[in-house]
């Protein structure tokens, strides 16, 4: 194809038109407010309270479950009684093929599943704030581990 | 976790010196388990056969005089029947085949942890099951055992700790390392089913370092001890290991360095203990020490501090209740040895697992763990159902 001086005029309006689009973007990202220590301490204390509250479900505590409408084992068992710690939860490796379920799998399905099988209680929703939850607790509890996810 | 480092050089230094083993007539053989590494590194090694775990163990006994059995059960945690019949029903099967045992034990041993929540309902269904086995029966506590009411319930079936008895040549010794926590109840006005949901917590931290020996049975231990020969065989029994593996999890006796000193000058001595729900071996200057399986779970391996000598058990299923749970038996041959044989219910010749996908610590090395902060902000965050 020839370049003739129209082409190149076009072509030289919807480059300036890409770039500025661009740099709007840019502007919008850089133009973002610095985080006050206040606004970073309402994260972060948004996230323990899930860490807490997670906690108290994992370790079986009645009043929480009822809070958030779970019930998460017909056995007695909690779940901490096999995961102290929130050990061999192992967050980090998911997903991946999980034997007992014969499946690839999330964390959430994994969480579920010791719900249903060994614990014997009812199924939450992947979405629901009891998932959450626990999903909190159980990342927090092994953040310090490396992610090293499809391992078994 | 740098403390637990710190304390570990500390046991290393003080009771790993060059040479300090349990007796040399201690002969470790081994009759249905032999591991591969064990045939070219470990035997040429000599101290290296540190690095594999008896399954079947044959400890010689220069002194045993006649051949007998005996048999531990310990950590059936057992809830009122109607709120989980699965550890009623594997604490059952365990007296059963405790009592079809042929030939017979001599004795059986319970390692503690008879109920979860020390309720009466749980310790007298605990009490009727273990009626099933009609041979001689001696007793320790479990943490679980006690602290709904301190033990009174527990001593009013099983008696009093410490006790001691000989038999055939070898001094038995059961210890309570349960009933000796430091008061965090009474200032925080809990109830006793407050104080018990506390306990019953492994991973809490409210009731602290409460496992240990205490002073009163050190110095029971060093006085009945001191009529038995420093080379003659004593075996300990206790519900949590009488070294330092995880103090987070009570996985040790707080005073064992004290523990350590009566025991030092006796060559012979094997710790055989509950609490830990894992196959788990270990020895610490004279003293080699077996972790037993419960019959209701097991509990993982700790992230770190499990000792070198131990070959981790296969990775349990935990869709299927039987597996990584039993009892043991124990005997020692007319011979003098001593074996010891899990009954691990659904795995019969391959309990252990040594490969990263099969080891029950295979995840360790990659498993970096937090504390938990809830039960120590929020005093009461309620109790197990």
């Amino acid at each position: 194809m020839r370049l003739t001086r129209s082409t190149l005029a076009v072509s030289a309006v919807l480059l300036a038109v890409v770039a500025l689009m661009t740099m709007g973007a840019n502007r919008a990202l850089a133009h973002k407010e610095k985080h006050t220590p206040d606004q970073l301490k309402i994260f972060e204390d948004l996230f323990m309270e899930q860490v807490k509250l997670g906690d108290l479900l994992f370790h079986g505590d009645g009043a929480t479950e009822k809070k958030l409408n779970a019930q998460l084992s017909k056995t007695g068992m909690a779940c901490a009684m096999c995961h102290p710690f929130a050990s061999d939860t192992h967050p980090h490796e998911f997903p991946k093929f999980q034997e007992q379920m014969n499946k690839f799998a999330t964390l959430r399905d994994m969480i579920n599943w010791c719900i249903e099988k060994p614990n014997e209680g009812i199924k939450i929703n992947d979405d629901s704030d009891a998932m959450k939850a626990l999903e909190a607790y159980i990342y927090w509890s092994n953040r310090g581990s490396r992610l090293d996810a499809g391992r078994h | 976790m740098d403390h637990l480092q710190d304390e570990r050089r500390e046991i290393a230094r003080a009771l790993k010196t060059p040479g300090a083993r349990p007796d040399p007539s201690l002969q470790i053989t081994r009759r249905t388990f032999v591991h591969k590494s064990l045939l070219t590194a470990g035997v040429a090694a000599g101290a290296a056969t540190f690095g594999w775990f008896p399954l079947v163990n044959t400890l010689d006994l220069a002194w045993g005089q006649t051949a007998f059995k005996f048999a531990w059960v310990s950590d059936t945690h057992l809830y009122p029947k109607n709120v989980n019949t699965r550890f009623v029903e594997k604490a059952v099967r365990a007296m059963k085949e405790v009592q079809a045992m042929n030939p017979p034990a001599d004795f059986l041993i319970f390692g503690g942890d008879l109920a979860q929540l020390g309720d009466p309902v749980e310790l007298d269904l605990g009490n009727d099951i273990l009626k099933e086995v009609k041979i001689r029966k001696v007793f320790i506590p479990g943490e679980h055992d006690w602290y709904l009411d301190m033990g009174k319930k527990w001593e009013a079936l099983f008696g009093k700790q410490p006790w001691t008895f000989d038999h055939k040549g070898v001094r038995f010794v059961g210890l309570d390392t349960v009933s000796r926590a430091a008061d965090y109840w009474t200032a925080k006005k809990m109830t006793p089913t407050e104080r018990m949901g506390h306990m019953a917590t492994l991973d809490g931290s409210v009731a602290g370092a409460w496992a240990g020996v205490g002073r009163d049975q050190l110095e029971w231990l060093n006085k009945t001890l001191s009529s038995w020969a420093k080379d003659r065989p004593v075996i300990v029994f206790t519900h949590n290991p009488l070294y330092e593996y995880y103090p987070p999890w009570n996985f040790w006796v707080r005073d064992w360095r004290e523990v350590q000193e009566v025991l030092k000058p006796y060559k012979n001595v094997t710790n055989i203990h509950g609490h830990t729900h894992q196959v788990l071996y270990n020895e610490i200057g004279t003293m080699r020490s077996i972790g037993m399986l419960a019959t209701s779970w097991p509990w993982p391996y700790a992230p770190d501090g499990v000792p070198a000598l131990t070959k981790c058990h296969l990775r349990a299923d935990p869709g299927d209740h039987f597996d990584g749970v039993g009892w043991a038996q124990l005997s020692v041959a007319a011979a003098g040895k001593v074996e010891n044989e899990y009954m691990m219910w659904r795995k019969k010749d391959h309990i252990l697992g040594e490969a990263q996908p099969d080891s029950g610590c295979g995840d360790n090395g990659n498993q970096i763990l937090t504390p938990r902060l809830a039960d120590r902000e929020w005093v009461y965050p309620g109790s197990y159902k």
